[in-house]
């Protein structure tokens, strides 16, 4: 039977300590910070070459569901009672409203050097330190709301605005495009500065630090983020019933995009499951 | 490269990747390392002649103070033939920040993104490099190797069906 996964912020105080400590027992035994390294050694760019499968690709979706999935399955092999929450950031918009409560993910960096400073990651509190980082920094870093340069979390229109697009992902299937839900969820624009940082981008930005590096799955908060957007893919999916991942056949020879991006029906490394296999998750979990 | 090489036996895909030649982030950046080796040779003359900009499209390196930290960065041999549909005169970019590797990479509209600041890309490699010191927190230094597959891929260790090490 399928199993609920829900917005953090209804999770009960017994809840919310069992998933914290489910996360904390994944690190201590080092199963963790393969997670961290496996989400750098797949961001593959889209100005070089190479398959790309977790950024600036249709299979963003997919490469993160499957990739929420197995930390979900990891942490469930500790204990069977936890599911992935996710991170409602429409509505939960600021530094002190959930997640960044101590009985969640801790609050804010401090100010001087960005080390968050309180709740279960803390680096002080002996279990969260970084091994596989950017920067020699051995402890969690996060910058809300980047207070030099302040940008808001994205709005519900904005997250709207990537829904209500029929359409998957339009050629050249890449950071590019300006239509599509995919690139309009994962959020890349066109120029510099945050106006063009969207959605799940902007998101990342929004919390910085760590989030904001090669390293982001460093921050738990990643999970609840990309929870909330495989929830977002969920609805899509449902507003948009006859519509599917795209594309549905690979570039051919011609194509700039032959072997640089996934198809529905090819396999998505490094796991031996396809995107079309992945459309479909009702006999797993469901949505609160 | 073969997208979904189906029938390779994950034993018999781990003696391919072995022996293949298969450029890791992790190699190019022992690569980066002895570069930087022959950059610290000349850090003075470097910083004594103007060095053209890289905001501009023929800059092909800088070497500035910024923000109290060293970064330097040169363009490598100009590529050609890249996939990328980025554009004229891309190429290899090395870049240090007090010494120590950034790793960039390109976007296909041919801004460029650090390690440090995955999310945001950023029109030249030097504005991108700035960006990168802006989020590194005081005290803070990159590490020797930039993160990337060295060994067994995590996947072996992480009990998934089968990596069908299609990563170029």
């Amino acid at each position: 039977m399928a199993y609920v996964r829900k917005d953090v912020s209804t999770l009960t105080r017994t809840e919310r300590r069992r998933f914290v400590n489910a996360l904390l027992e994944l690190k201590r035994r080092g199963e963790y910070d393969e997670f961290v390294r496996l989400h750098i050694d797949y961001y593959t760019s889209d100005g070089e070459a190479g398959l790309r499968t977790a950024h600036m690709a249709p299979s963003f979706l997919p490469w993160h569901r499957r990739f929420v999935l197995d930390l979900e399955r990891a942490l469930r092999r500790v204990d069977s009672s936890v599911t992935m929450p996710y991170w409602n950031w429409t509505r939960d918009r600021t530094t002190t409203s959930v997640p960044w409560t101590n009985d969640l993910l801790g609050g804010n960096g401090r100010r001087s050097d960005r080390q968050v400073m309180t709740g279960p990651f803390a680096y002080s509190a002996g279990h969260w330190t970084i091994k596989e980082g950017i920067t020699d920094g051995r402890f969690l870093t996060r910058d809300l709301g980047r207070p030099a340069s302040p940008l808001e979390l994205p709005t519900r229109s904005q997250l709207q605005w990537a829904l209500d697009d029929p359409v998957y992902d339009v050629r050249p299937w890449d950071s590019t495009v300006p239509r599509g839900f995919r690139n309009k969820l994962e959020g890349w624009g066109s120029g510099s500065g945050s106006a063009s940082l969207r959605n799940h981008n902007r998101v990342h930005r929004w919390v910085g630090g760590v989030m904001l590096g090669g390293a982001s799955v460093n921050d738990p908060v990643f999970w609840l983020h990309h929870t909330f957007l495989d929830l977002q893919w969920y609805r899509w999916q449902r507003a948009h019933s006859s519509h599917r991942y795209l594309p549905a056949e690979p570039p051919g020879l011609g194509d700039p995009q032959h072997e640089r991006i996934v198809a529905r029906h090819q396999k998505l490394p490094p796991w031996d499951v396809t995107p079309d296999g992945l459309e479909d998750m009702s006999r797993i979990y469901r949505y609160a | 490269m073969v997208i979904g090489a189906g029938g390779v036996a994950v034993g018999a895909e781990q003696q391919v990747r072995a022996g293949a030649g298969r450029v890791t982030r992790r190699e190019v950046t022992r690569g980066l390392l002895a570069s930087v080796a022959a950059l610290a040779l000349a850090p003075v003359v470097a910083a004594s002649r103007p060095v053209p900009s890289a905001d501009g499209p023929e800059g092909a390196s800088f070497d500035e103070t910024y923000r109290g930290r060293r970064i330097q960065g040169s363009l490598l041999t100009p590529l050609t033939g890249r996939a990328a549909p980025g554009g004229e005169g891309e190429g290899e970019w090395q870049v240090t920040v007090d010494g120590r590797p950034l790793h960039l990479m390109r976007r296909a509209d041919g801004t460029w993104l650090s390690m440090v600041d995955h999310y945001s890309s950023y029109p030249t490699p030097l504005a991108a490099t700035r960006a990168a010191v802006d989020e590194m927190g005081p005290g803070q230094r990159l590490r020797d190797l930039a993160p990337g597959p060295v060994g067994g891929s995590p996947a072996e260790h992480m009990h998934m069906e089968g990596e069908h090490g299609v990563r170029a």
